[in-house]
Parts: structure tokens; C-alpha cells; sequence
């Protein structure tokens, strides 16, 4: 019987041993887990899928990149593959929980100095264990009139893992990789580069350009396993003076308006009247925020409607609409800027919307929200700030059990529709219910679809894994890419953009990393699969 | 009153002192760990919806004596991540037993918080679908 939880694939169990001494001889006895209480912590996955096939088989925790270099020997020594986490926090697509069995979770929470924050241009650098609230906290210590985008789980979550996930957020600066700037990396041989301007000898500019000089890279070292970062520049917005922010909510009463509502908003979007990441959510996601506990400490969540097995009727959802006052669909969005601009945006904005809706609008500023918690987690969201509300999420079903299903769409009204009907086809078809989010885009949507089940049912994982499986099928033959996904799906999904990318995926594989110890697995890239 | 279902949460408990105890020859001593030697002193978190602190005091005495000290996730999500790594961590240098009954959401939250404050888990259990139990290492 082996004295540990899991091994790499293809490793015996004395060179692994000889490996988890050579690591700890590195590190410490401390800094190289293999008990399973403190491997546990790494999976609570909430795929479909058994946790046996996500088990890692140590985990270590670097505070130095010098350590990382000499990780990264011992593993090529060894054949021990890194499963690189930065907080760890990618749940719902995968968590902390390394694609393969027996991979060793590189978790870099232990770096999380953060290295440098420049006021004057907005912009800071960070190693990866540095979360978006570390951040905020040190805006506010310093009293620095600086907002970081956040992603939904903003106080755990950190700047380097979102982005090199390619994550979004809801504010101007919501899409990350955008707003990146400067990444300095150690690869599979042990070189450490810097990106950009970031390898010039002396260079001010690491931060503040993007490109550098001949081919740029740091594209190819996010969603991959070509790379470990290790530090990460990331653009800052410069805060608003009072009275210049704005969100506000619009609230719609029928599904069938979602083509109209975009039709509206999108003008208004590329014209940057509305400049942020806003959102379209639908009913059941807006309800989901309101499934907490009242002062008697009673709990709603979708039992409390519905005892059926099969999704929820539509006259149900409209039962949970009139019950908390939501929409069909919601749209929160913000205006920025100085108060004379965002009044003068204002108008524009209302007057398009009660011009092309009239009184089936309910428009909800801050003053009319008063202290409602929804209305205040969309409001620090837009605003760079911390909320963890979107787990309310968890508890429309129970059990544990969500995948987010990642579409892109083109922000064409017309476009928004069709994914929203198919994928409430394919939903309903399997018992779950749609449950979703527009991320709007520069010129696209990221349609985010809460795929909520229980983990503790086993028909339900079953099911679960099929709808999955479906929706992605049925959305690559619409011609519709997935921006994102869970651990579970990533080589499917990888097929599904061509063996043309395949191809130059492992080609880069082979080249950077030919003993395919970075991360095999992630997004569909493996040498040996 | 009490559900039947909930009792068994307290069997749970009870076995995680036991789970706790045999713990130690599983992982690397750290400093609070509790030895067989050691009587319980624990901390419950749990949410309104699952019951009563009086209830949770009562019953906790009952099937796993010691000095139990329960305490209410209130407020917002966000503040229940705070709550539990700062009870977490308080509980490290004053207790030997940190446990749970939450829903669904606030253990995605109160994982990572316990997780995030240097914590692991002896176990983890889905009661149901609505329900989760759980002890941590401290």
C-alpha cells in the first residue's frame, strides 16, 4: 500500500519518495505536505466528476522565485508534474484541484508581497499570492485614490490568478489580460524572463507597455502550462471624484426582451456612454442573492417554490420574480466620471432606455436601492470592490455541485437570444434550471451560465456531466466558443477551436517543457495524455 | 426543537473529537493540536437557518462533552469569510476542536476562509443537500 495519497502518473513510488525528500531538503519539512488533511484543502471540487481523478500527491509552497527555479529542477529530475494555484479560488471550474491524478499542487499563496503600487500612472506589480483585498486594503492604508478590477470572488481571489485565467470583472478595466501589463515567469528549464518592456536592462517601462519589441508572448502564457508566474503588472484605475459613479439598475419584466435590451445598451457601450463591464442577469440568478436568512433566521432557497425533480416551471420563476422584486432580466451598469459627465451620460442612457421600453422599465438608482444587498454587491463590483455575494448562488439547489458553462457570443442582439433559448433547452432537458449572467464585453458577451446541481446525488452528477457535454456540443456546432472551462471539459473544449491550435499548442508544449512537468492537462495541452 | 436529521450532525461531532484526536498520528504535530490527553474545547459555527445557539450549546454538551463555545454566521457572505478566519484563528491559540453545520454557500466561503487562515479539514460531509458538516484541523 503506498504512503501517499496519489502518485504522478508513470512515477514509482521510491523515485517519488526520493523526490519529496529532495523538495523537502529545499523547502522544509513544513512547506511539503503529503498527509491528506492538508491535501484535502485541495479538493473540494465542484465538477462532476470523482474527486480519485483530481487527487494531488504533495503540495509544496515557494516563497522565492530562486526556490520555484530549483522546484522546477527537482521536477524535471523526477518527472513530477506542478500543478500551479496562485490562491487556489477557480471554483467552479476546477478549484485547486490539479486536471490528472498524482500532480503536485504548486501553490503559490505563500508569495504575496506586493512589489510595487505607482499612484502617478495606476498601475501596480504583484507576486501571485496577493489577493484583489490585500489590494484594497492597501489603497485604503496608503490612501491612494486607485480601484483594482475585481472578478466576483474578489477578497480571496488574487490579480495573477484570474488573469492568467483570463477572468473578467464590471469595472472600465474588466477584462484582465487587457489590463495586464509585464509578467515575469520561470519556465520548465528553469530561465526566468520578463515580458514587455520587462527585459530591457533598467527598465522604467515593465508596467506601462505592453509590447515590447518583436513577437509578443505573454499571451501564450495565460489559460496554459508553458510557464509559472511569478510576478504580474496590472493597470489600476484611477478612482472617480465624489459624485462621479453611478451604477444603477434597469429591471425588465419578460425574457423575451433580452434582443431589445442589448439593442439598447450597445450603442451606448461602444460609444463608452456606459464604459464599464455591465451586466444583464436573469431572474434566477438576481433571486439567488436574496436566498440568505431573514431575522428569524429562516433560509429560502428553491425548495421553498418548487418540490419537483424536473427544472423550474415558468410560472414558478414568475412566483420568485414577484417575490423578491427582480426582473426577468436585470442590467446593472455605472457611469464614471466627473458629476457634470455622468449627469449629462445619464440622461442618455435613461432617455434611450424609457424611450425603447417606456413603463415596462423599472429603473433603480443608489437612492432608490436603499440598503438592498443585491443592488450593493453589483455597486462594489463596478466599483472594484470586495463582496462575496455571488455564492448565494450555492444554495439555489444545494449539494455542492456548479459548473460554469463560458459561451462567447458576439454582442449582437440577435446572437444573446438564440444562446439564451438553447441553452435553457439543453438545461431543461436534463432537469436543471437556467441560471445565468451577461458579461458585456468590448464587442462581445461572456454568457455565464451557472450549471447548479448536487454533488451528493449521483444520478444528479451524472446528469450533470451529460448536460455539460451537451451544451458544449450543441454551442460549438452554433459556431459559439467556450472562453473558459472546468477542468473536466478543458480537452474537449481545446478540440473544439481546431487541431490547427492543438497542434501549435504541443509544438510550444515540446519546445518549452518537454518533460511535460507544467500543469499536463490544462486547457487540453498534454504530452503524454 | 431539534429535527431528528440534525442529530446526527452531533454524532458527527462527536466522532470528529475521536477524528481529531487520531488525527495526530496522520499529520505533522503542529502547535495546537490536541492530544488524547486533552478534553474538547471546541468551536461551532452555524447559521440561523440550522438551528438555535441555545440548542447547538445544549446538544453539543450533551453528545460531546467539553467547552463548546457556538457562535452565529450573520450578515453578509463576505462577512462570514472574515467571522471564520478571525475565529479560526483566535481558536488556534484558546481550543483544540473547530466545527461546522452550514448551508451550501456559506461553506463554499467558510472552506476557503479556514483554508486561507492555514487550516485543513478532518472531514467534510454533504448531510444533505442543504445542509454540510464539518471539523477542521487546528
Amino acid at each position: 500500500m503506498s504512503s501517499f495519497i496519489a502518485l504522478p502518473k508513470g512515477v514509482t513510488e521510491e523515485a517519488f519518495t526520493k523526490a519529496i525528500k529532495e523538495y523537502r531538503a529545499l523547502l522544509g519539512e513544513d512547506r511539503v505536505r503529503t498527509d491528506s488533511a492538508s491535501l484535502q484543502s485541495y479538493l473540494k471540487i465542484m465538477i462532476p466528476e470523482s474527486v480519485e481523478l483530481h487527487k494531488p500527491s504533495a503540495a509544496i509552497y515557494p516563497r522565492t522565485v530562486k526556490e520555484i527555479q530549483a522546484i522546477v529542477g527537482i521536477a524535471n529530475k523526477y518527472k513530477t508534474p506542478l500543478w500551479t494555484v496562485s490562491t487556489g479560488k477557480n471554483m467552479g471550474y476546477g478549484s485547486a484541484a490539479p486536471a490528472t491524478s498524482g500532480q503536485i499542487v504548486l501553490d503559490l499563496k505563500t508569495m504575496k508581497k506586493i512589489i510595487h503600487v505607482d499612484e502617478e500612472l495606476g498601475y501596480c506589480l504583484v507576486e501571485p499570492g496577493v489577493t484583489y483585498y490585500d489590494l484594497q486594503e492597501y489603497f485604503k492604508k496608503h490612501k491612494l485614490n486607485l480601484w483594482v478590477d475585481v472578478p466576483a470572488p474578489s477578497a480571496m481571489a488574487s490579480p495573477v490568478g484570474n488573469t492568467m485565467d483570463r477572468g473578467v470583472g464590471y469595472t472600465p478595466y474588466g477584462e484582465h489580460f487587457l489590463f495586464s501589463c509585464g509578467m515575469e515567469l520561470v519556465l520548465a528549464n528553469g530561465d526566468v524572463i520578463r515580458t514587455g518592456t520587462g527585459g530591457v536592462q533598467n527598465s522604467t517601462s515593465w508596467q506601462n507597455n505592453k509590447w515590447g519589441f518583436g513577437p509578443y508572448v505573454d499571451g501564450i502564457f495565460t489559460q496554459s502550462n508553458f510557464g509559472i508566474l511569478t510576478k504580474l503588472g496590472v493597470w489600476l484605475m484611477k478612482g472617480p471624484p465624489p459624485g462621479g459613479y453611478m451604477p444603477f439598475l434597469m429591471k425588465f419584466p419578460k425574457v423575451e426582451m433580452l434582443a431589445d435590451i442589448i439593442k439598447t445598451l450597445m450603442p451606448l457601450r461602444l460609444a463608452q456612454i456606459i464604459p464599464n463591464a455591465c451586466i444583464v442577469v436573469n431572474a434566477g440568478w438576481e433571486a439567488a442573492g436574496y436566498f440568505t436568512y431573514d431575522k428569524n433566521g429562516k433560509g429560502t432557497n428553491r425548495d421553498t417554490f418548487y418540490k419537483g425533480k424536473d427544472s423550474l416551471p415558468p410560472k414558478v420563476f414568475q412566483q420568485i420574480m414577484d417575490k423578491y422584486d427582480v426582473g426577468a432580466w436585470n442590467f446593472y451598469a455605472a457611469l464614471y466620471g466627473s458629476p457634470e459627465q455622468v449627469a449629462l451620460n445619464w440622461k442618455y442612457v435613461s432617455g434611450a432606455f424609457k424611450a425603447k421600453f417606456g413603463d415596462k422599465v423599472k429603473i433603480v438608482t443608489e437612492s432608490d436601492a436603499k440598503d438592498d444587498p443585491i443592488f450593493e454587491y453589483r455597486k462594489q463590483l463596478m466599483m472594484g470592490g470586495s463582496t462575496l455575494q455571488e455564492f448565494g448562488l450555492y444554495n439555489w439547489r444545494g449539494g455542492g455541485g456548479s459548473m460554469w458553462f463560458a459561451p462567447v457570443a458576439a454582442a449582437r442582439p440577435s446572437e444573446c437570444d438564440k444562446q439564451m433559448r438553447l441553452a435553457t433547452e439543453v438545461l431543461n432537458k436534463y432537469g436543471f434550471d437556467y441560471v445565468s449572467e451577461f458579461i458585456v464585453g468590448w464587442r462581445d458577451m461572456h454568457h455565464i451560465v451557472d450549471l447548479l446541481y448536487d454533488r451528493t446525488n449521483p444520478d444528479e452528477m451524472a446528469k450533470a456531466y451529460k448536460c455539460f457535454n451537451e451544451l458544449l456540443t450543441v454551442f460549438t456546432n452554433n459556431g459559439w466558443g467556450t472562453y473558459r472551462t472546468n477542468t473536466a471539459f478543458m480537452d474537449k473544449v481545446s478540440h473544439s477551436y481546431g487541431e490547427g491550435m492543438r497542434d501549435i499548442h504541443y509544438k510550444l508544449k515540446k519546445a518549452l517543457d518537454p518533460n511535460n512537468i507544467l500543469a499536463p492537462g490544462k486547457s487540453g495541452i498534454n504530452l503524454n495524455p | 426543537m431539534m429535527e431528528t436529521g440534525r442529530r446526527g450532525f452531533f454524532k458527527s461531532i462527536f466522532a470528529a473529537g475521536a477524528a481529531l484526536v487520531a488525527s495526530g498520528a496522520a499529520v505533522a504535530p503542529r502547535p495546537a493540536q490536541a492530544s488524547a490527553q486533552t478534553q474538547i474545547t471546541g468551536v461551532c459555527l452555524f447559521v440561523p437557518s440550522l438551528g438555535r445557539a441555545s440548542e447547538f450549546v445544549d446538544l453539543m454538551n450533551t453528545n460531546a462533552p467539553g467547552n463548546w463555545t457556538v457562535h452565529a454566521l450573520h450578515g453578509s457572505l463576505i462577512e462570514h469569510y472574515f467571522t471564520t478566519r478571525n475565529l479560526f484563528e483566535e481558536a488556534r491559540g484558546s481550543a483544540n476542536t473547530f466545527v461546522g453545520v452550514v448551508d451550501p454557500a456559506t461553506f463554499a466561503i467558510v472552506h476557503e476562509a479556514i483554508v486561507d487562515s492555514g487550516g485543513s479539514f478532518h472531514y467534510i460531509t454533504h448531510e444533505d443537500r442543504n445542509r454540510v458538516t464539518f471539523s477542521a484541523q487546528l
